[in-house]
């Protein structure tokens, strides 16, 4: 009786998950057609006469670029420093912020002997709300205050990445071994000694994965916030681009240069942090 | 030393119940017991690891339970401990790790540097050749074997200029030719150094070997308290239970007995050397 | 094992034992070395960014103002003294927003304009002068006359920090919340109030008068405050068209916004995750296609969401869809190298069991592979919803619409701080609630349902 019962109960288990996962299936189908539907609706360009244009933008920039021949790399080389500040701004933001995050994350770890422990709970807190504020938002806020320049992007970019690898570092430092602290307590160490040489080697591969990998998404925001006014390649963007017709060639410079040191850095990251996961670094 | 009345509770359960003891002259003291029964607890006490529930321990007249902060860091260097899991930082060379037992005087800023003076290194080279590791010094401490690390742990503790050693089950992890050489560098600590040492042991032929004084603890209580030559198996009874099997081999780690065999690695290594 | 090796290499490290210190001392140089290289980078990024000229140059005045005038509005007090000579009070100045009657701090008599500032502060215009007092600062004058503004201060004292008068303007502001001003033309007393003004419902529409409570009895009442519509739907719809606050307008950008994220995103993840099969290498034998689809996905990410949108937006215009095919773009490259990677770590033994029962191809798929692919799958879905409400605002920002672009015009009109700050209240509360949802659903798929 009970196995009769239970085969019977198993199939009509399997019937229910099936039709849970045609309907799931179904409504997220159905999702995506109504929302792109109406997501071309709000556009103030349709979708089919868009498809035709696709091309028509990157193939103007493409040709204009191919006509200024080899002035096609002078304009790269001139707007070479635009490029720098970028990676300038994503590179000051990373470290400025990787150094918050550092310390937010070892105040914000449970498992390393706070005192007193509301500190830990606060300095999460504060993490959140730095990982929930957008870049943009706090850009645009310092532009106001501070002018165009490219310093209010990399605080903004610092801010969140503060907020951001301030998480993720305190994830590893809470799966950190306590022998060795218990170790150097017993020596006497004072708590920063102890993060030094207890929790600090031990964690410093992962935080410098995860440096590279934010490293690469900061090079990204600073490029998109130099077109709200934060300066580098962006804000080169938006002048030619702002140029209309005329400037494809600078504009098609500009995104050889974005695109290369894009791909290089990203290329650059994950060979690093295969090495880094791989446990060749030292301490 | 003197330990009066000292009181661990977690929640409702008393891992130490009113221990009190004196220890005048240098001595090697064997702790031993069933596991449970707080001889961890206690020492972790001793060196402030743990906090105490009550109690005191006055060493050269004041309670060292009271000390905090900078007083309270110096004290834990001033007893050195030694752990069944070496508790070294794998990712490091063998000589920082021992360095790392001066961190307390050493300044924070040169520590954070990672800055060691020339003598500092030199002593801790001295500590290491005196265990016979002095070759190893520059290899990273996880590719060590586990005796090779708790000598590390040991050069760590010397290092420290201790008053006192305690370890913490040090040859718990170790195999039997490994665990001699342990017990009997902790026993030259004793005999060369002039210390106390004071150490929790699971194997009653251990602490008869090597120890001047045993103390058996039953749930949390001493219930023996003298020298190895009156553990008689009265005794032992009443500290592992009546219901204990008393076979001492059971509790034996001389080589060649069962232990060795239950740990296969250990004994690929003896076949090997 | 390692016993006899360790001896014999101890009789070669014995000589080499004195070379002990120069390894720690190098290894302590090298912590060094690394640090000061990051801080001589700083200091040269500090001065390629001119960040001296910047601090000199910054305006911290104006973070108080638009502190200040984001959690606070303020009331005008208008004279002209050309055409209409009336006085006009006014929230924020708006037109749509005048007083039919001044409330009870403002007094007009004949051609006498008396302004109580609190606090000790009183302004009184009369004709074309007026006279400000303060409680420990004489009474102050200030005359329109033919050669221009004429202030005269009480005797004996000299110019307080807080005034600027020259020929063409006076323009005191003794505390951030009341400020008054006089040029030739005219008389302007700005008096601030906490709290955002008229934000439910417009200046002039009659619900204004009525507390919450009973807005909420009226709204189900059935006495019609119009005769033509129910009254909840009259309550929702002048709150929905309050035109300082746009409640409509902000509401759809943020939907487009939010639109933008999680189609661009669904996309991404549908079309990332076949293209990450023929991209991992224990499902597509062929290395051709392998290296082709890997490129592909190393494209789509290089070219970056800022020219993916770039590009959409001449394509197709603002909206919400240039948003999401910008970041599905991207995302895909993203996804697929992920998932890809998570393909080439399933477990054999399951695929091989499926395919021992004799399953075809779907079923294989479905029964072998979906199954532990799926968590990793809707998991990285969710954490890269979570940065593409990021995103979003940013895209938005660059000209592809929603609640980007309209933070990017309210601040640039800097006028209403108050309308930017609610803005970015409800994008920081959308990028808070995605985080949440996201993270609970990813916590509870990765401890099991």
């Amino acid at each position: 009786m009970t196995a009769d019962t239970i085969q019977l109960e198993i199939i009509a288990m399997e019937k229910r998950r099936k039709l849970y996962s045609t309907i799931g299936i179904l409504l997220m189908i159905a999702v995506l057609a109504s929302g792109y539907g109406l997501a071309s609706s709000m556009n103030s360009g349709s979708f089919l006469n868009g498809l035709e244009k696709f091309f028509d933008y990157p193939g103007e920039i493409v040709r204009e670029a191919w006509e200024a021949g080899s002035g096609f790399f002078a304009l790269v080389l001139q707007f070479l420093p635009a490029l720098i500040e970028t990676l300038n701004i994503a590179g000051a933001a990373t470290l400025v912020g990787g150094a918050a995050a550092v310390v937010l994350a070892f105040l914000g770890s449970s498992n390393l002997g706070v005192k007193p422990p509301v500190i830990i709970s606060v300095v999460r807190r504060i993490m959140d709300s730095m990982r929930a504020f957008p870049e943009l938002i706090i850009a645009l806020f310092l532009i106001f205050i501070l002018g165009s320049s490219p310093v209010p992007a990399m605080i903004a970019v610092a801010f969140h990445t503060a907020g951001a690898l301030g998480k993720l570092f305190s994830e590893v430092n809470e799966n950190a071994d306590a022998a060795p602290i218990e170790g150097l307590e017993s020596c006497g160490a004072n708590w920063l000694q102890r993060m030094r040489y207890g929790v600090l080697p031990q964690v410093l591969p992962n935080f410098l994965s995860y440096f590279m990998l934010r490293f690469e998404i900061n090079v990204r925001a600073s490029a998109i916030l130099g077109f709200v006014g934060a300066g580098g390649i962006g804000t080169e963007l938006r002048r030619t681009i702002g140029w209309g017709r005329g400037a494809g060639d600078e504009t098609a410079a500009l995104f050889f240069l974005l695109i290369l040191s894009i791909f290089a850095i990203d290329q650059l990251s994950s060979f690093m942090r295969q090495r880094l996961v791989s446990g060749k670094a030292g301490s | 030393m003197i330990v009066n009345e000292l009181s661990k509770h977690f929640g409702t359960v008393t891992a130490v119940d009113a221990v009190s003891f004196r220890i005048e002259a240098p001595q090697m003291v064997g702790v031993i017991g069933p596991s449970g029964a707080g001889k961890s607890t206690m020492l972790r006490m001793i060196n402030r690891l743990t906090e105490a529930s009550q109690g005191s321990i006055r060493v050269n007249g004041r309670d060292i339970l009271h000390l905090k902060g900078k007083e309270k860091r110096r004290w834990q260097r001033d007893c050195a401990m030694i752990f069944q899991q070496f508790n070294l930082v794998p990712r490091l060379d063998v000589v920082t790790n021992v360095l790392l037992g001066r961190l307390n005087g050493h300044s924070t800023l040169k520590s954070l540097f990672s800055i060691f003076g020339k003598s500092l290194v030199e002593e801790a080279l001295a500590a290491l050749d005196r265990l016979g590791i002095a070759d190893q010094a520059l290899q990273r401490a996880e590719t060590l074997s586990g005796g090779q690390q708790q000598r590390v742990a040991i050069a760590r503790a010397l290092m420290q200029k201790p008053k006192m050693v305690l370890a913490d089950e040090p040859i718990a992890s170790l195999d039997p030719l490994s665990a001699e050489k342990v017990m009997t560098s902790l026993r030259e600590i004793r005999t060369r150094d002039k210390l106390t040492v004071i150490c929790n042991l699971h194997t009653l032929d251990t602490a008869r070997t090597y120890c001047d004084r045993i103390i058996g603890m039953h749930k949390g209580r001493i219930v023996f308290d003298a020298a190895p030559a009156k553990l008689t198996p009265d005794v032992v009874r009443d500290i592992y239970g009546a219901d204990h099997a008393l076979d001492e081999s059971v509790t034996s780690t001389s080589i060649g007995e069962r232990s060795a065999g239950a740990d296969p690695v250990a004994s690929d290594v003896k076949m090997a050397s | 094992m390692s016993g006899s090796a360790m001896t014999i290499g101890s009789r070669e490290h014995s000589a080499a034992g004195l070379g002990v210190y120069p390894v720690v001392r190098r290894n302590s140089l090298l912590i060094i070395a690394a640090t000061l290289a990051v801080a001589a980078y700083l200091a040269y990024v500090f001065v390629a960014f001119d960040v001296a000229g910047l601090i000199a140059k910054a305006q911290p005045m104006r973070a108080t103002l638009l502190a200040t005038d984001a959690v606070a509005h303020k009331v005008h007090v208008t004279k002209f003294f050309r055409g209409d000579t009336q006085t006009v009070v006014a929230v924020e100045g708006e037109r749509t927003a005048t007083y039919a009657t001044p409330p009870d701090w403002v007094r007009i008599a004949d051609n006498t304009t008396a302004v109580d500032l609190g606090g000790g502060y009183r302004v009184e215009i009369k004709d074309r002068q007026l006279v400000m007092e303060t409680p420990d600062f004489g009474p102050i004058r200030a005359t329109v006359t033919g050669r221009g503004v004429v202030t005269q201060l009480p005797e004996g004292q000299s110019a307080p920090e807080w005034l600027r008068a020259t020929a063409a303007k006076f323009d005191a502001r003794p505390t951030i919340g009341r400020r008054v001003q006089m040029s030739r033309t005219r008389v302007e007393v700005h008096r601030y109030f906490g709290g955002w003004e008229n934000f439910f419902f417009p200046f002039r529409s009659e619900l204004t008068a009525y507390s919450p409570m009973e807005i909420l009895r009226l709204a189900f009442s059935p006495e019609r405050l119009q005769a033509d519509t129910p009254n909840w739907k009259l309550i929702g719809h002048t709150f929905w068209t309050n035109p300082d606050w746009q409640h409509g307008h902000v509401f759809i950008a943020l939907l487009e916004t939010f639109l933008m994220a999680i189609l661009g995103t669904a996309t991404a993840g549908l079309v990332g995750l076949p293209l990450a099969v023929l991209a991992a290498s224990n499902f597509t034998p062929s290395q051709i296609l392998r290296l082709a689809v890997r490129r592909l996905f190393d494209l789509l990410r290089g070219i970056d969401m800022l020219i993916w949108s770039l590009i959409f937006i001449r394509s197709f215009g603002l909206g919400p869809l240039t948003g999401a095919l910008a970041i599905a773009f991207t995302d895909t490259g993203s996804l697929g190298k992920l998932f890809s990677e998570a393909l080439e770590g399933v477990n054999k033994q399951q695929m091989e069991g499926v395919r021992a029962t004799g399953a075809n191809r779907w079923q294989f798929y479905r029964f072998g592979v979906i199954p532990q692919i799926i968590p990793v799958f809707i998991s990285q879905c969710l954490y890269y919803l979570e940065s593409n409400v990021r995103s979003a605002t940013i895209i938005g920002a660059l000209g592809a619409g929603g609640i980007g672009l309209m933070l990017v015009e309210t601040m640039n009109t800097q006028r209403d701080w108050e309308n930017t700050l609610y803005l970015i209240v409800l994008t920081i509360g959308l990028v808070m609630v995605m985080d949440t949802l996201s993270g609970k659903l990813r916590r509870r798929l990765i401890q099991g349902r």
